[in-house]
């Protein structure tokens, strides 16, 4: 964990939301694992008040590529202090055949970290985009990427029962401001889905608003079997089977 | 310019550089200590402790606002004997004193966790985080509770906007100092539209806790106030000091700009240098105050 300085390089707009800063950055921050991610401070005012919250996307001779929302503005040669990593890398099976993941009334963007080194290793992709999420435009996403969309806003979509059975394991990230509720419907979904939900299976990928990122406030601490836990340190990744779910 | 928090005929804690982190913001030391050198504080504070473990707050933690933000926590922690086994010898190997900052329900629970932090050499002092709204008479039974447990130096953080009776009935009851104040409270629409309650955090905080700082100071003339609230640069804490505090603790500030505490450790170690030459703490204090007469009568 350290604070360093980036400069924004590139900007491009990858679809109709977003867009994709292409940083360079101090060398040990391009180590950057899927999962982990950045606290930004872009400027020297306080507002806005906190850091945020970047998810690196991918690396691009020697730039970090992350993404955020093409409504907000920046500006190439702008300099950003970063605190990071932040978190723990997802932690993957090493007989990792078929991965699924999954975007809940939230853009994919903490996931796509996952996609570069899941390709490259032949391990079959598949996104599902429910709820606001299936309005991302994927266009920009490696072609391997199975896309599938949610059906008119439910949590159905095509072979469903098929995706859900082949899958190794699935990561699921929803919206911060429903994240119990979601959380509680994709669990309810999976163990309607399956006969028995395993440990190592089913994560749930946190996107709390971090205001300190290191542990320091303890405001995305979490109820697990046996304790809490903190999203910025432990996370964002939780096996679903140890989470308190209420 | 250093801080002195004693307890009559008893330890007393000596705080070289009068800026300290606020509860809550630091954790209980082990996050933060790549992102700023903690010799530059006086004192490290830790996160709140309660007797037996506390949950996190269910329902929306976080709303950020315009220059500034809420966080409803619910002071999670695994209780005081999980706390101490996890981070004694942390605590013993930090660079600064630690200052443990007890919660509690009753002044009961506060007795036994103070019993427990009495017996650890890791812990130099202990701030107390009274809770809002509180009666002075209740104020004289949590303090105490606390003093009457054994000898380390006891800081009462009072409530935003507690009156000049509630910090001298915490000095009266024995503690050392008084810390003004807590974060005071706000509630705010979450992304969902649902109103939460919270703590507030951000520059807006200062103007009004300065004014309160500078009233309890020139009401309790020696009494060792530590100002916190809103504390974002340098020349915020000066003001503090300006205004009749002792030293500053600087809260969310830290989230955005970790190295903020060295600047401002850097510039109030700075103050002591600048004091006129042959001028002792007390006539430095009493310069202190009257340049700062009268800024703003009470209106």
């Amino acid at each position: 964990m350290n604070e360093t300085q980036a400069i924004i390089e590139r900007v491009r707009r990858v679809n109709e939301t977003h867009q994709r800063l292409a940083l360079a950055v101090e060398p040990g921050i391009l180590q950057i694992k899927p999962g982990q991610s950045l606290l930004a401070r872009l400027t020297a005012t306080w507002d806005p008040y906190l850091r945020e919250h970047w998810h690196p996307v991918g690396v691009d001779k020697n730039l970090l590529l992350v993404e955020r929302p093409g409504s907000l503005r920046y500006t190439p040669g702008a300099v950003v202090s970063l605190i990071g990593p932040v978190g723990s890398p997802f932690r993957f099976r090493k007989t990792l055949r078929s991965v699924l993941l999954i975007a809940y009334d939230i853009d994919p963007s903490p996931l796509l970290m996952t996609l570069p080194a899941l390709i490259a290793n032949t391990i079959s992709v598949t996104l599902v985009l429910l709820g606001t999420a299936a309005a991302y435009g994927t266009e920009h996403l490696p072609p391997e990427v199975e896309v599938l969309r949610g059906e008119n806003g439910t949590l159905n979509w095509q072979n469903r029962v098929t995706t859900v059975g082949w899958a190794d394991q699935v990561f699921v990230t929803v919206s911060p401001d429903d994240e119990a509720d979601h959380l509680l419907s994709l669990w309810k979904m999976f163990g309607d889905l399956r006969a028995d939900i395993p440990p190592n299976y089913l994560f749930a990928v946190h996107n709390t608003v971090l205001p300190c990122g290191v542990g320091g406030c303890g405001a995305c601490t979490l109820k697990i079997h046996g304790g809490t836990a903190l999203v910025c340190v432990d996370g964002p990744a939780f096996d679903m089977t140890k989470m308190v779910l209420t | 310019m250093s801080l002195r928090i004693s307890k009559p005929g008893k330890h007393a804690l000596v705080v070289e550089t009068p800026v300290m982190n606020a509860a809550g913001v630091l954790g209980f030391g082990d996050s933060y200590r790549d992102l700023f050198d903690f010799s530059a504080m006086g004192a490290f504070v830790t996160n709140p402790i309660t007797y037996g473990p506390w949950s996190p707050a269910s329902g929306t933690r976080v709303i950020p606002l315009p220059s500034g933000v809420l966080v409803h926590t619910g002071l999670p922690n695994p209780g005081v004997s999980k706390v101490l086994g996890a981070y004694r010898d942390l605590w013993k190997r930090l660079p600064v004193p630690v200052i443990a900052h007890v919660v509690a329900h009753s002044p009961e629970d506060m007795s036994m966790a103070i019993r427990m932090l009495e017996r650890e050499e890791s812990v130099a002092a202990i701030e107390l985080g009274l809770a809002d709204d509180i009666s002075t008479a209740e104020v004289e039974w949590y303090v105490r509770a606390a003093v009457g447990r054994g000898e380390k130096p006891i800081l009462a953080r009072l409530f935003h906007g507690a009156s000049a009776d509630h910090a001298r009935a915490a000095i009266e009851a024995g503690a050392g100092g008084v810390v003004a104040f807590a974060p005071p409270r706000g509630t705010a629409r979450d992304g969902r539209g649902r109103l939460t309650a919270g703590r507030l955090y951000g520059p807006m905080v200062k103007p009004m806790t300065l004014r309160l700082v500078g009233q309890l100071a020139r009401r309790l003339p020696g009494v060792a106030i530590i100002a916190s609230g809103g504390v974002h640069s340098e020349q915020d804490a000066r003001d503090y000091i300006e205004a009749g505090a002792a030293a500053v603790q600087v809260d969310a500030a830290i989230w955005s700009m970790p190295r903020i505490v060295e600047h401002i450790g850097k510039d109030l170690g700075g103050l002591s240098l600048t004091r006129p030459v042959g001028m002792d703490d007390e006539m430095f204090a009493l310069f202190m105050n009257k340049s700062s007469d009268d800024p703003e009568a009470e209106s």
